[in-house]
């Protein structure tokens, strides 16, 4: 009866865990290999395909482009991550009391979830045009600024990894991700018993108290799985910076999933682009390990 | 948005509820500037897909379109393939949530309800690549799609589409059985003579439709979003997907005069986003399970 009913359960298992082999677990050793092999498709026909060993972590570590792709990526997920983390916590502190239009202002507020990145890069490319921003025709009228914003090409002003064009796609990035993080801060706070503020009131409890004393050492756990998925979309991250600025200016967008396509795809050199992917493997598995186990735990329960 | 007073002694009702004001007038504050943010993109895309190109160049900005037309809406639908793209994206999509809704119900309902050797590994490697990010895995794809002869058809995007879909439609589906039927139910079933099997087709697929269409719309948004795979697997003359299009589209006719149109092809790619959004967004916060949906 036991293996009849193992054998079912492989059955049932077969056809999603070949195609998660196949296309999940098989690609990433591919390309784990891939990055220990010369891969230059204009080399191939003439040299093959032969391994080199560390050669294409050692090319990228050469390159300045490279280690600004690499700190470009990471202030990314810190800023963007940090920005949605905040503005969602804090908005989803409103959302989740009763209010009269609490509906129609919840709707509102999510409403930029499933807009395709593509969509959102393309509206923000157009709000971003510098004669014609009205972000620019604001900052006039209040008098903070006499010379137009150019948001995506600026490179004037730099501070590290940061700089107007980062700033900009960081916005958009904030934009598209922020009704997803307050949905899932709100689904966190929602699981908080009522009874503990109560209580914390009952005791004389502040707003602020409340905050810090209940709600947060309350949502933690559900913070630090948000902040895990998060951080690693972001190290992950393709769309918005390829498609508004593909990097530029001077490389103060890049990113490495962007620098790896584009080395990929321009320059043929699929080695370099496979050890880049490979670099993000290494930092999102790490970031990921205690997520998976948690999740495993938690699940087979 | 009131605030809860607390019984003390230091401060008079008044004191009370002139902080309650002003932190009722704070709070609406901050949303009414939260909605701007979120909501002026649409509006900024929305005007100017109505605007003339004489409009759309003028400076300063036209706030509102002065004389409201559909030029820009017919330009993108006749000047670019507009229709067949969104036609193409359509079916992928459509096709990748059917596919993976169903290869992934089964190992979902396995998962969720028997212990079996190996089922924690799997469950590992099921959540390890619905975290892990596309582009780790996206070159040897490529490479095994066009090796296989399916780059540029529309069962190379969808194979690809499934690397990702299925682990994703396991997670969520597996959760949800857990809660949307009592093991009690198909325990039953078995005395009674069913199989493990039509336990599975009989008793809980019918009672988890709601959580297998809420997955199949993820899913569904999910490959109907993407920009990065479908840009080279799929990415030659009409059977490019809509995304794709509205790139090229902004590539080559970026140009200001244009801007009209393509906003008006970027209205036509949010629709189906928003219409299934509102569909799934009273399902939302209560059926979130944490983990499972990536942003």
């Amino acid at each position: 009866m036991a293996r009849k009913r193992n054998l079912f359960c492989y059955l049932m298992l077969a056809p999603a865990m070949l195609l998660v082999l196949a296309l999940g677990l098989y690609p990433m050793l591919a390309s784990i290999r891939m990055s220990f092999i010369q891969y230059d498709l204009m080399l191939i026909p003439t040299q093959g395909t032969p391994f080199v060993g560390l050669a294409n972590y050692q090319t990228l570590l050469n390159r300045p482009e490279f280690l600004q792709a690499l700190i470009n990526t990471l202030s990314f997920v810190v800023v963007v991550v940090g920005g949605v983390v905040l503005l969602g916590l804090l908005i989803a502190q409103v959302l989740i009391r009763e209010f009269r239009g609490r509906g129609a202002v919840r709707t509102l507020v999510l409403i930029s979830w499933f807009i395709p990145p593509m969509v959102a890069a393309g509206i923000w490319n157009w709000i971003f045009q510098p004669e014609r921003s009205p972000i620019n025709l604001i900052l006039k009228f209040l008098g903070l600024i006499t010379r137009d914003i150019r948001f995506l090409t600026d490179s004037s002003w730099v501070l590290g990894p940061l700089s107007i064009p980062f700033l900009a796609i960081s916005l958009v990035r904030i934009w598209n991700g922020l009704p997803f993080t307050i949905t899932f801060i709100m689904a966190g706070l929602q699981s908080i018993p009522n009874e503990i503020y109560e209580a914390a009131e009952m005791d004389g409890a502040n707003g602020l108290q409340r905050f810090f004393y209940v709600t947060f050492p309350m949502i933690q756990p559900v913070l630090a799985i948000l902040v895990t998925l998060l951080a690693i979309g972001g190290i992950g991250h393709f769309e918005v910076n390829y498609i508004l600025t593909g990097g530029g200016p001077k490389g103060l967008t890049n990113i490495l999933a962007v620098m790896a396509y584009n080395e990929a795809y321009n320059q043929y050199r699929f080695d370099l682009a496979a050890a880049m992917a490979n670099i993000i493997l290494i930092m999102t598995s790490i970031i990921g390990a205690f997520y998976v186990r948690n999740q495993v735990k938690e699940r087979s329960l | 948005m009131t605030a809860r007073s607390a019984p003390s002694k230091y401060h008079s009702t008044q004191y009370y509820r002139g902080m309650a004001f002003l932190k009722n007038a704070l709070t609406a504050l901050f949303m009414g500037m939260v909605i701007i943010f979120t909501l002026f993109p649409f509006y900024w895309m929305l005007k100017s897909s109505f605007q003339t190109p004489l409009e759309i160049i003028a400076l300063p900005p036209i706030w509102l379109p002065l004389q409201p037309t559909l030029e820009g809406y017919i330009r993108a639908v006749t000047l670019y393939p507009i229709p067949r793209y969104l036609l193409n994206s359509l079916l992928v999509s459509t096709i990748t949530a059917l596919l993976a809704t169903s290869i992934a119900s089964t190992a979902a309902y396995v998962i969720a309800r028997f212990k079996f050797p190996g089922a924690t590994f799997f469950l590992g490697v099921l959540i390890f690549t619905q975290l892990i990010p596309g582009i780790t895995r996206f070159f040897p794809i490529y490479f095994l799609i066009k090796d296989v002869g399916l780059i540029n058809t529309y069962p190379g995007l969808i194979i690809a589409y499934l690397g990702f879909s299925v682990p994703f439609a396991a997670l969520m589906l597996q959760g949800y059985f857990r809660s949307s039927c009592p093991p009690e139910l198909e325990e039953a079933a078995l005395i009674d003579g069913c199989t493990d099997f039509t336990a599975f087709t009989k008793i809980m697929l019918p009672v988890s439709i709601p959580g297998i269409t809420a997955v199949a719309i993820f899913t569904f948004l999910g490959a109907w979003n993407d920009f990065l795979w479908a840009s080279q697997l799929l990415n030659q003359g009409q059977l490019k997907t809509l995304q794709v299009g509205l790139r090229d589209f902004l590539g080559e006719a970026g140009s200001l005069q244009r801007i009209n149109s393509f906003m008006a092809a970027c209205v036509i790619a949010t629709i189906p986003s928003l219409l299934l959004y509102t569909i799934l967004q009273r399902s939302m916060v209560s059926g979130l399970s944490a983990g499972s949906i990536k942003g």
